[in-house]
């Protein structure tokens, strides 16, 4: 990886300072004429002479060396109320440089990927992108989007699900898309701690940013990924079905029931539903449906259906067999494949692992056995 | 005084059965022991170090963890987290080179550790190979192994043989074994465990 020092940066940390280049030579113990060179772009320190540079001008990596051509780019799915701060990139961003050795070992990739044509939220575009993709996976206007239809869209594109258990409240983020461009691969991390009528949608808005992968990672992106997850879960067929009968029933309580009963028909939420059908009623200067989004919330809440990682594990609680099982078998993922190829071949030891995946050392330690095999570190 | 920090595996090793672990001082160069309040956070985010570790939340534990947590000035905590970065940096630019013969490459928290060493300075105790090549790429040369300190302590007589056989043995039931540790066992601590039998 050729890397070049951030010499403007540099220079005004020096201004700053009211430094030369030579007074800098001589704090970091070097000659001015090889500081110069670095500051020209004609070489780059050594490893002791960056961390020295660190130390002495108190500047970051990013400060010291130039941003990377082929940056990867990062989205996240946050939890309600999460904010994403600097720590969070910085640990995603280390997360797609330890991925990049892995992806030496991953099947061979396709070179055509489906890509939108417009990433509008508006709705008839965007109804018109969602008819689009039904269309392609050979799902009517009416039907029921199942997991293994998405799950195949993944795979079709590249896009690598990755299955984890960040627990149910405590991780920043239910879902992480990173994506390494120069390799037009995708990692889609998905936190099965999460509700069953949840996990769709998130699949949904994932598969958003594999086809608009130039958003990804942008408020615009991420508003785009949850109105495509809604439209496509839910399109507009199903939701003018729904209006209509949530118009004939009276009452607050028999108008959720109507929406609860297409919810629980597709495996969303309700939430997701109600979203759909208010849409649809803007859409046509239809009235809206006489619900506010705190009673749909109250009654949600009270309608959790468990965890995606209980229905998959109960009774027992998640291993590490199960989960590399489970990747393999109901997710179609090639992830733990390749890592046991790669760790066993290069001899890595668990703190990869426990990096990539974000769990904690001794998680990773019984995951590098499961696939390992016993192995002194 | 000498300090020396502790990463969360060194600390964890030692912490349930060498009482009082910080702050005291001992051995010819006066070594204190110390580590960062990310340990701390690091096993309170892990459920199954919670669960392994019962003892570490014990009331005497956290009190002299948070009596010896390192104090550092505002210029000191701007150092650290350029020192961090940059050290991290390097992994990232790098990472084949800390994947092969059992390492992984250094996390956030690893890079934050090796960094505190270099301003305070400090002595780095890890038995996490990857940082170790981390600290040669850099050129810290102030960087032990957990058998390294554990030999220094008997030495100063801050642990006794038996202690030394309990931790050993806690390792090996813990399957926490590594194999520094298993090294160190024959070479280091012949008086206790003997030489290694071909």
């Amino acid at each position: 990886m050729h890397k070049v020092i951030h010499s403007e940066s540099i220079k005004a940390a020096l201004t700053a300072r009211g430094w030369s280049q030579e007074q800098l030579a001589t704090a970091i113990d070097e000659s001015p004429q090889v500081v110069s060179h670095w500051l020209q772009g004609k070489h780059f320190p050594r490893p002791e002479k960056l961390l020295k540079l660190a130390t002495t001008l108190r500047l970051g990596f990013d400060q010291l060396v130039m941003p990377d051509a082929n940056q990867p780019i990062i989205a996240f799915r946050k939890k309600a109320g999460a904010k994403t701060t600097d720590e969070h990139i910085v640990k995603a961003m280390a997360m797609a440089a330890l991925l990049r050795p892995l992806v030496d070992y991953l099947p061979e990739r396709r070179s055509l990927h489906m890509s939108l044509p417009s990433a509008s939220t508006d709705y008839v575009p965007l109804q018109n992108a969602v008819a689009e993709v039904r269309a392609k996976l050979g799902i009517g206007t009416q039907a029921v989007m199942g997991y293994e239809r998405l799950i195949k869209e993944f795979k079709d594109n590249d896009a690598l699900l990755v299955p984890a258990l960040w627990g149910e409240k405590k991780n920043h983020k239910n879902a992480l898309h990173i994506l390494l461009p120069d390799k037009s691969v995708t990692f889609v991390y998905l936190n099965l701690d999460t509700h069953l009528e949840d996990f769709k949608f998130w699949m949904a808005h994932e598969l958003a940013h594999v086809y608009t992968p130039e958003l990804a990672g942008t408020n615009e992106g991420e508003d785009f990924a949850d109105a495509f997850a809604g439209a496509l879960l839910f399109p507009k067929a199903c939701a003018e079905a729904a209006y209509a009968q949530a118009t004939q029933v009276h009452g607050v309580q028999a108008v959720l029931n109507t929406l609860l009963a297409h919810a629980h028909a597709h495996a969303i939420s309700l939430y997701t539903v109600f979203r759909q059908v208010q849409n649809f009623a803007q859409a046509k200067g239809l009235h809206p449906l006489q619900l506010s989004d705190v009673q749909v919330h109250a009654v949600r809440s009270n309608q959790h259906n468990g965890l995606v990682s209980e229905a998959l594990f109960k009774p027992m609680a998640p291993n590490a067999e199960a989960l590399i099982a489970v990747t393999a078998n109901l997710f179609c993922s090639g992830f733990f494949v390749a890592l046991k190829t790669m760790l066993i071949e290069r001899g890595t030891g668990p703190g990869y692992l426990q990096q990539i995946l974000d769990i904690g050392l001794q998680d990773a330690t019984a995951l590098h056995r499961a696939l390992v095999g016993e192995i002194r570190r | 005084m000498t300090l020396v920090l502790l990463d969360t595996n060194a600390y964890l090793r030692l912490a349930k059965r060498v009482r009082p672990l910080l702050g005291k001082k001992f051995g010819q160069k006066d070594y204190v022991l110390t580590i960062l309040p990310e340990v701390v956070d690091e096993v309170h985010r892990s459920p199954r170090l919670r669960h392994n570790y019962p003892w570490f939340d014990a009331t005497d534990l956290a009190l002299e963890r948070l009596a010896h947590a390192p104090r550092l000035s505002a210029q000191d905590k701007a150092t650290l987290v350029a020192a961090t970065s940059v050290l991290q940096g390097l992994v990232q630019m790098d990472t084949a080179r800390f994947m092969t013969k059992g390492r992984s490459p250094p996390s956030y928290t690893d890079c934050r550790v090796l960094a505190f060493g270099q301003i305070r300075p400090a002595i780095v105790v890890t038995d996490d190979l990857g940082m170790h090549e981390l600290a040669s790429m850099v050129g810290i040369d102030d960087i032990w192994h957990g058998p390294e300190l554990l030999k220094k302590m008997l030495s100063a007589k801050l642990i006794d043989n038996e202690l030394v056989r309990e931790i050993y043995a806690a390792l090996e039931v813990n399957r926490d074994f590594t194999a520094t540790w298993a090294e160190a066992k024959h070479t280091s601590f012949v008086k206790i465990f003997g030489k290694a039998a071909d």
